[in-house]
C-alpha cells in the first residue's frame, strides 16, 4: 500500500521518459522539440507550485517570479563574464538558489497570509519584481539582456535545452512524490485541512510553510537559467509574464491540486488544448473557449480531473461493499 | 515644493479615488456577504464603460443617460451568472477559491467578446463638455471629473442607504453578520445572495461609466483596474462599505501625489508596494470589517 505512488510512477513514468529521453534522436522538426520544451517548462512550474499551493493549501499567484529571477540571474552572470555553454548551464544551479532565497525573503512575511489575501500579496510580488527589473540600470531595464548563444546548430542545441528541461520535470515530480508520501508532506496537508489544529498537534506550521514555499521556488528558478539560456534573449515582460503565474494555478488545479500526477496532466493537457486552439480557430474565440474551460472544471470537477478517476474508483469499491452488506442482511 | 500643485494633485486624486471607492464597494459586498471574490467584477465595469461610448458615438446619448440601460441589462445578466455559474459552487467548502478560478474564466470571457465586439484600440469618451474646466481661485476641476466624481459619491450613498435603511438591505446585512440565524428569520440566502451579487455588478457598471470619464480604456483595462480593487477592499476592510468609500479616497490621493512628484513608470510600484505593506500590517484592513 505504501509504495503504491512509487510502483505506479515506476510503471507508467519510466517507459514515458524513456521515450521522451530518445525523442530527439529520430530526427523530428525543431517545432516539436521546442513546443515539448513548452510543456515541459508548464509541467515543472506547476509540479512546483503544488508543493506550496497543491500540499499546504496556500495559493501563490506570482509563482512567474521566480521563473523571472532565475532566469534573470542566469542571463546576468553569463553576459557579464560571458559564460561558456557548461558554464552558462550549471549556473541554473544558482539560480535556483537565488529563486529560493527571494522565496524565503517574501515568504517569512507573506505566509502569514491566508487564502486570497495571500493569493493577492504574491501576485503583487511578481508586479513589483517585474516593474522593477524593467526600471533598474543593472538588469538592463526595458532592453532587456542577451546570453552568449550557444556555438551549435539549431536542432542541436535546442535537443540539449530539451533534454535539461525534461530532466527537470523528472526531479520536480521525485520530489512531488516524495512530498506526498512523506511526514512534511502529511504536515503540509494538515496545514491544508486546518492550520490551527495542525499547531496544536505540535506541527511546527511555520517552519513547514517555508520550506515548501522555498522548494516550490528553486525549480522555477532552475527552468528560469534554462528557459533564458533556450531564449538566447529575454525581457521583463516575457519572463515575468502575469498570465503565466495564474495559469499554472489553473493547470495544477484543473489536474488535481495536492496529487502529484494532477500538475503533470494539467500542465499537459492545457498547454496542448491552448496550442490546438490558436492554431485553428481566431485568437479571441480560442481564449473565450479557454475561459469556459475554467467554469466548467471548477462546477463540475472543482478538484480537478484527478477526482474523475478516484472518484469513480471509490463509488465502485463503496457499491461493492454495500452489496456485500445487503446479502449479509439477507 | 509649492502648494497648488500639492492641492491640485489632491483634487484629482480624490476625484480618481472616488471611482475606485464605487468600483471597490461591489467588489466588497459579494466577498463579505457571498465569500465570493468576483475576479470578473471590473470586466463587467468595463462593460458599462463601452456602452457608454457606443451610446454616445452612435446615437449621441449622454454617458449618463446610457447607465438607464445599462444598468438593467447589467442586473439582468448579473442574475443569470448568479443563477448559473456562482449559486452551484456557493455551497462548495473552498468557495472563495473556486469563485476566484471561475470568475477569472468570466473575466477572460468577458474580455474578448469585448475584444470581438469593439476591438483592442484605446478608447476615449469625448463630449461637448470634454475640455470644459471651472476654475476656482488658482485651482482648475475638469467636467468629466467632477461628473465622475459626483456619479460615484451618490451611487455610494445610494448603497449605503439601501443597505441601512430598505428592509432587503438589512437582510443583506443580517445574511452577513448570521447566515444561519438570518434563515431562520425567513430570509431566503439564495435570493438575498442574488440581488447582492446583482446590485454590486450593476454599481460596477456605473463605476465603469465613471472610469471612462477619466481615462482612456480598452479591453484588457479591467486587470489594471481590479489590482486597485483589491486594494480598496482590503484597505477599507472586507464587506465595509464606508471603509471602501474611505479607502478608495486615500488610494486615490496617494496615487495622485505620487504621479505629481515620481517619475510615471514607478508609480504603479508605489500602488503595489503599498498593497503589500497594508496586507503584511494590517490584514484584516485598517476599519473593522461590516457591512
Amino acid at each position: 500500500m505504501e509504495s503504491r505512488p512509487w510502483n505506479k510512477a515506476k510503471a507508467i513514468g519510466i517507459p514515458l521518459i524513456a521515450v521522451a529521453v530518445i525523442f530527439p534522436l529520430f530526427g523530428p522538426p525543431v517545432y516539436f522539440i521546442s513546443f515539448l520544451f513548452t510543456i515541459f517548462i508548464y509541467m515543472t512550474m506547476a509540479n512546483s507550485w503544488n508543493y506550496i499551493g497543491g500540499y499546504a493549501g496556500y495559493l501563490s499567484f506570482g509563482h512567474v517570479a521566480f521563473l523571472g529571477i532565475g532566469a534573470y540571474t542566469t542571463a546576468l552572470a553569463a553576459d557579464a563574464y560571458n559564460l561558456g555553454p557548461v558554464a552558462t548551464i550549471l549556473m541554473s544551479i544558482p539560480s535556483g538558489l537565488v529563486a529560493a532565497a527571494a522565496a524565503i525573503i517574501v515568504g517569512y512575511p507573506a505566509l502569514r497570509l491566508r487564502g486570497p489575501y495571500f493569493a493577492v500579496i504574491t501576485l503583487c510580488f511578481a508586479f513589483v519584481i517585474q516593474l522593477a527589473v524593467k526600471n533598474l540600470q543593472f538588469t538592463g531595464g526595458a532592453d532587456g539582456v542577451w546570453l552568449p548563444s550557444m556555438d551549435a546548430p539549431i536542432e542541436v542545441s535546442r535537443t540539449i535545452m530539451y533534454e535539461l528541461m525534461l530532466l527537470l520535470v523528472a526531479l520536480s515530480t521525485i520530489t512531488s512524490i516524495y512530498i506526498s508520501k512523506s511526514k512534511f508532506g502529511a504536515g503540509l496537508r494538515a496545514i491544508k485541512e486546518d492550520e490551527e489544529v495542525a499547531q496544536t498537534m505540535a506541527i511546527n506550521a511555520p517552519w513547514l510553510k517555508i520550506q515548501a514555499f522555498a522548494l516550490s521556488a528553486f525549480f522555477p528558478g532552475m527552468a528560469g537559467g534554462f528557459y533564458a539560456y533556450y531564449l538566447t534573449y529575454i525581457h521583463p515582460d516575457m519572463v515575468f509574464d502575469v498570465n503565466m503565474s495564474i495559469l499554472i494555478v489553473l493547470m495544477a488545479l484543473f489536474g488535481g491540486a495536492g496529487t502529484w500526477l494532477g500538475p503533470l496532466l494539467g500542465a499537459g493537457i492545457l498547454t496542448i488544448v491552448n496550442e490546438g486552439l490558436s492554431t485553428f480557430v481566431k485568437a479571441e474565440w480560442a481564449r473565450i473557449i479557454y475561459g469556459t474551460l475554467f467554469i466548467i472544471v471548477i462546477i463540475f470537477l472543482p478538484n480537478g480531473i484527478m477526482e474523475f478517476f478516484t472518484k469513480r474508483r471509490r463509488s465502485l469499491r463503496t457499491t461493492g461493499e454495500r452489496k456485500q452488506n445487503d446479502s449479509m442482511d439477507d | 515644493m509649492n502648494t497648488t500643485l500639492i492641492l491640485q494633485s489632491l483634487i484629482s486624486g480624490i476625484m480618481m479615488g472616488s471611482v475606485y471607492a464605487l468600483l471597490g464597494v461591489g467588489f466588497s459586498l459579494t466577498w463579505g456577504v457571498m465569500k465570493v471574490i468576483n475576479i470578473s467584477h471590473a470586466a463587467f465595469g468595463l462593460i458599462g464603460s463601452f456602452i457608454a461610448y457606443s451610446a454616445l458615438k452612435y446615437f449621441k446619448i449622454d454617458p449618463i443617460l446610457s447607465l438607464a440601460l445599462t444598468l438593467p441589462f447589467l442586473f439582468l445578466v448579473a442574475c443569470l451568472t448568479y443563477k448559473l455559474l456562482i449559486a452551484p459552487i456557493t455551497r462548495a467548502k473552498a468557495v472563495i477559491v473556486s469563485s476566484m478560478i471561475l470568475t477569472f474564466g468570466l473575466a477572460i470571457i468577458l474580455e474578448n467578446l469585448m475584444l470581438l465586439m469593439w476591438g483592442p484600440d484605446p478608447r476615449l469618451l469625448t463630449t461637448s463638455y470634454t475640455n470644459k474646466v471651472v476654475i476656482i481661485g488658482p485651482l482648475y476641476f475638469q467636467y468629466p471629473r467632477v461628473i465622475g466624481f459626483l456619479l460615484s459619491f451618490i451611487a455610494i450613498i445610494a448603497i449605503y442607504l439601501f443597505l441601512k435603511k430598505t428592509l432587503t438591505g438589512k437582510a443583506v446585512r443580517a445574511a452577513w453578520q448570521q447566515p444561519d440565524a438570518a434563515q431562520l428569520y425567513g430570509i431566503n440566502l439564495n435570493r438575498i445572495s442574488m440581488i447582492t451579487f446583482a446590485i454590486a455588478v450593476s454599481s460596477a457598471g456605473m463605476g465603469g461609466v465613471g472610469m471612462a470619464y477619466l481615462y482612456s480604456f480598452e479591453p484588457h483595462a479591467h486587470n489594471f483596474w481590479l489590482i486597485n480593487l483589491f486594494l480598496v477592499v482590503i484597505v477599507g476592510g472586507v464587506g465595509n462599505v464606508f471603509g471602501a468609500a474611505v479607502a478608495g479616497l486615500l488610494i486615490g490621493v496617494i496615487t495622485g501625489l505620487s504621479m505629481a512628484f515620481l517619475p510615471y513608470q514607478w508609480v504603479n510600484l508605489v500602488t503595489f508596494g503599498l498593497l503589500m505593506v497594508v496586507l503584511v500590517i494590517r490584514p484584516e484592513g485598517l476599519f473593522q470589517s461590516e457591512v
